[in-house]
């Protein structure tokens, strides 16, 4: 029941922002970031927009697939909508009722806040989270996270806990789907009886799973001691994050594309 | 690490100990021995299998060897490289493989290849030798296929497999398993076994193999056994297991055919030598010869206490199906049978053949799409079914449910508590929950000490008793166990089968799912045979048995007893050959089922 679990929302496919290096992907997406940040006007939003459709586009991803991922941010999106426009004022009244007030400034200026965020949000699922994962990000940010080692940040330690905290979450949802059974066969209660019945119901799945779990990470310790384990000094890897030319002319051309909303921004405003 | 760091000279002598020591503190502050002056010493390539009760210091020598763990005192050289040296720590580690018992928590990668790879990544192997590494490791186990899978999309046996990559790609001269194949079934054990075996031949790698299983331990060159940290016996398997009395007295069993052989010979006093412990081969000689030799009429025959069932069905399973939204797997149909009171009725399968679902099933938490369950209810004198609109709870005060390993179940402060959970679930005021517990506590052979206790500060036997006493509290008429002892030490896993008889002679009626085929038999009335999901057989053990069953076809193996009484039916054509209590068999050897001798 609870054995097909999966971390983060990737989907399986071969495009061109699969096989991206995955710390390209990070990189790119900050850039497009901050230029997203920078635009501030109407038109270089829509160029914004653009690239994400050039980039739903190399990712093969079907778009009901994308929206999904809006999803649980439409709230905040109103929420911003119409807290700015509500207090922003600038231009003309276009609608007024008692104390509320909606202008022109106002509602370019709420459009505008709320847009960036679906983009951001968009950028997000399109670069991270759909096209890589999860481990290959973990990989991604500890490569981009060594020069931090620098300052004594254990960079390759906090990967490997990541990779395992991945490689656990499947096996402890299995335990839990077991220890559920065992309990409910004793009579243990989750969805039927009072408030106080349910929570002593978990308490009866969360403490064996909290005492399992520090098992089997006291077993996993040994374990990796007696395969050698030392840290990540001199660890050598399977699967080296290596840049292909590929990888070199897509970012160009990425990059590019990412700054194309700064440039129309930047036009516009010369005129 | 420098990879050049971990060559190391050729050498004879594997494992050299001696009066190695090694003691711990527990939390409440008392020194415990866990490997009491032990000396002892392994050759190169040699299979050495070391045997003793759960606690008695196996897995701490096993640790010592890798450097897991560095002795207190003694002196302690692997590869003829003093130990004692830290600048050795590595090179010893690196050549030293250790398979785990629980697969689940040795897995490292997410990837079935990235875990495969985690060792010799350890040890600075460079690519491209890397990846062939991990190629030529998953090859030899069968797994490259698998290769960019998920662990947690294996079966028990395929994660062991892949335990043993990890360790084959580490190119090691010693493999040390600790009681790696007690989680694996039959099936799985038997491929593993044979992967290290195959490994020995290939690699000429010396094993170090700590385990419960007695056949195991024939396979093994020498047999090391362990009490209380200390080593009292050492020698090869017939030097050990001839000496009968002392194995037992040291909480070990014999392997069936060597019962038997022992049986034969204490019931007709003769002592069987060293030379009958060799193998079944020479043990059938030596039974024949026993039984040549013995007047019978000098002796008599003991009796054997029987049982009987009573005819009140008490559980009845008719024609249910099951099948998993969404998935195919685990589906189960066309099921049929009864269980009556005061029996026991076994069920055997592989893996996978769905003997987990159709036990949900028996207590309401998964509820029949097709067919039905009846429960007898004592009190209004009908059955009730386990369809959606029976309470559950009503199906529960009659059907207990202890799942494999029911320790992890165990979540209260005190082992009283723990013990009342369920009776007091079940609604059942404060004084009979009382004594409900107390009543179930000398049926898992627990004492009153342990009831103010922490379940979690007790043994993992002790755990497992306490988790079963949780479910005797219920006071439920039906008792679904699945393998009960799994994982015990073969004292244990006898007391156990012990509890399940005397429950069974108390009025209870007990279904049990279990691998062991020879426990199964002794002890089951009737049996049910489960293979991909439907059932393949229901009926006594000697139907079952019985010359004639196609065993490939159900998958299924013979008792061991039985594969030796077949061997001496050649020589005994009278001989029933379809018993499986070892006392019944020898019994039968020596006084003929009809009691009459027949001369070879």
């Amino acid at each position: 029941m609870m054995k097909d679990v999966s971390i983060g929302r990737y989907v399986q496919g071969d495009s061109v922002l699969h096989k991206l290096d995955p710390r390209m992907k990070v990189i790119l997406f900050i850039l497009y970031m901050c230029a997203l940040f920078m635009a501030n006007t109407p038109i270089a939003m829509i160029a914004a927009f653009a690239v994400i459709l050039f980039l739903a586009l190399l990712s093969k991803i079907s778009p009901i697939e994308i929206l999904r991922s809006v999803r649980p941010i439409v709230f905040i999106m109103m929420f911003i909508f119409v807290i700015n426009v509500l207090t922003i004022r600038s231009g003309d009244t276009l609608w007024s009722w008692g104390v509320l007030k909606v202008t022109s400034g106002g509602l370019e200026r709420a459009v505008m806040l709320a847009f960036r965020l679906l983009l951001l949000i968009l950028a997000t699922s399109l670069l991270l989270s759909l096209t890589t994962t999860p481990l290959k990000l973990a990989d991604a940010l500890e490569s981009l996270g060594s020069p931090l080692k620098v300052f004594k940040v254990p960079v390759n330690e906090m990967a490997m806990t990541i990779s395992i905290a991945l490689r656990f979450i499947p096996t402890l949802a299995e335990e839990t789907d077991k220890i559920m059974k065992a309990q409910s066969s004793r009579g243990a209660e989750y969805d039927t009886g009072n408030v106080f019945q349910r929570a002593k119901g978990y308490v009866t799945v969360l403490v064996p799973l909290f005492v399992s779990a520090f098992k089997r990470a006291e077993e996993l310790a040994v374990a990796m001691d007696a395969r050698c384990y030392q840290g990540g000094v001199g660890k050598t890897k399977l699967h080296p994050l290596r840049l292909k030319p590929s990888d070199y002319l897509w970012m160009l051309v990425l990059t590019a594309v990412a700054f194309i909303p700064l440039a129309v921004d930047f036009l516009w405003n010369l005129k | 690490m420098d990879p050049n760091a971990r060559d190391i000279a050729e050498y004879k002598v594997t494992i050299e100990a001696e009066d190695i020591l090694f003691s711990y503190a527990t939390n409440s502050g008392k020194n415990v021995v866990a490997v009491d002056h032990a000396s002892f010493s392994v050759k190169k390539g040699e299979y050495v299998a070391i045997l003793g009760r759960n606690g008695s210091g196996k897995s701490t020598l096993a640790k010592m060897v890798n450097l897991l763990e560095t002795p207190d005192a003694g002196k302690l050289s692997v590869f003829e490289i003093s130990a004692d040296d830290d600048e050795n720590f590595w090179k010893i580690r690196s050549h030293c493989g250790m398979v785990f018992q629980n697969p689940d928590n040795q897995i490292v990668g997410t990837t079935v290849e990235e875990d495969v790879a985690f060792g010799p990544e350890n040890l600075s192997v460079p690519l491209p030798e890397l990846t062939q590494r991990v190629e030529k490791a998953l090859g030899y186990v069968g797994l490259l296929e698998k290769a960019d899978k998920q662990p947690s999309s294996l079966s028990g046996g395929q994660k062991q497999k892949l335990a043993i990559a990890g360790v084959l790609a580490m190119e090691p001269q010693l493999l040390i398993l600790d009681e790696s194949t007690s989680m694996l079934d039959p099936k799985a054990r038997d491929e593993f076994l044979h992967l290290v075996a195959r490994m020995r031949q290939d690699k000429g790698i010396t094993v170090l193999h700590i385990t419960h299983d007695m056949h195991e331990a024939y396979l093994a060159d020498r047999v090391i056994v362990l009490e209380k940290g200390k080593i009292r016996l050492n020698g090869t398997p017939p030097e050990v297991f001839s000496q009968v009395d002392t194995i037992r007295s040291l909480g070990l069993e014999l392997p069936k055919w060597a019962e038997l052989l022992y049986e034969v010979g204490r019931i007709c006093g003769v002592k069987p030598e060293q030379n009958d412990f060799i193998s079944e081969k020479n043990a059938v000689k030596k039974i024949n010869e026993i039984l040549r030799e013995t007047d019978v009429s000098m002796i008599s025959r003991e009796e054997r206490p029987t049982h009987e069932v009573d005819d009140q069905v008490v559980l009845r399973v008719n024609n249910l199906a099951y099948s998993y939204e969404k998935k195919e797997k685990n589906t189960i149909s066309g099921i049929h049978f009864d269980v009556k009171k005061g029996e026991i009725v076994a069920v055997i399968g592989h893996s996978g053949s769905g003997k987990t679902t159709l036990i949900s099933q028996l207590n309401g938490i998964l509820r029949p799409s097709e067919g039905s369950v009846e429960i007898w209810d004592e009190e209004e004198k009908k059955y009730i079914t386990t369809d959606k609109n029976t309470d559950v709870k009503r199906i529960r005060r009659h059907v207990g449910l202890l799942f494999q390993y029911p320790e992890y179940q165990l979540f209260e402060e005190t082992v009283e508590k723990d013990i009342q959970f369920g009776p007091k679930k079940m609604g059942y005021d404060e004084e009979k929950c009382e004594r409900l517990m107390r009543e179930s506590l000398p049926l898992v052979g627990l004492s009153e000490e342990v009831l103010k206790r922490s379940p979690f500060e007790l043994s993992g036997g002790q755990k497992r008793r306490v988790a079963f006493a949780g479910i005797l509290a219920m006071d439920p008429d039906v008792l679904i166990l699945d393998e009960p002892a799994a994982g015990l030490d073969p004292a244990g896993q006898k007391e156990i089968f012990g509890y399940i008889e005397t429950l069974r002679s108390n009025g209870k009626s007990i279904v049990l799912v279990s691998h062991d085929m020879d426990e199964a038999a002794r002890i089951a009335d009737r049996v049910l045979v489960l293979k991909k999901g439907r059932q393949e057989f229901f009926g006594t053990p000697k139907e079952l048995f019985a010359e004639h069953t196609d065993f490939i076809a159900m998958r299924l193996d013979r008792p061991c007893l039985m594969q030796t009484m077949l061997d001496l039916k050649k020589d005994h054509p009278n001989v029933d050959a379809c018993l499986f209590d070892v006392k019944e068999a020898a019994q039968d050897l020596v006084f003929g089922s009809d009691g009459e001798v027949t001369a070879p």
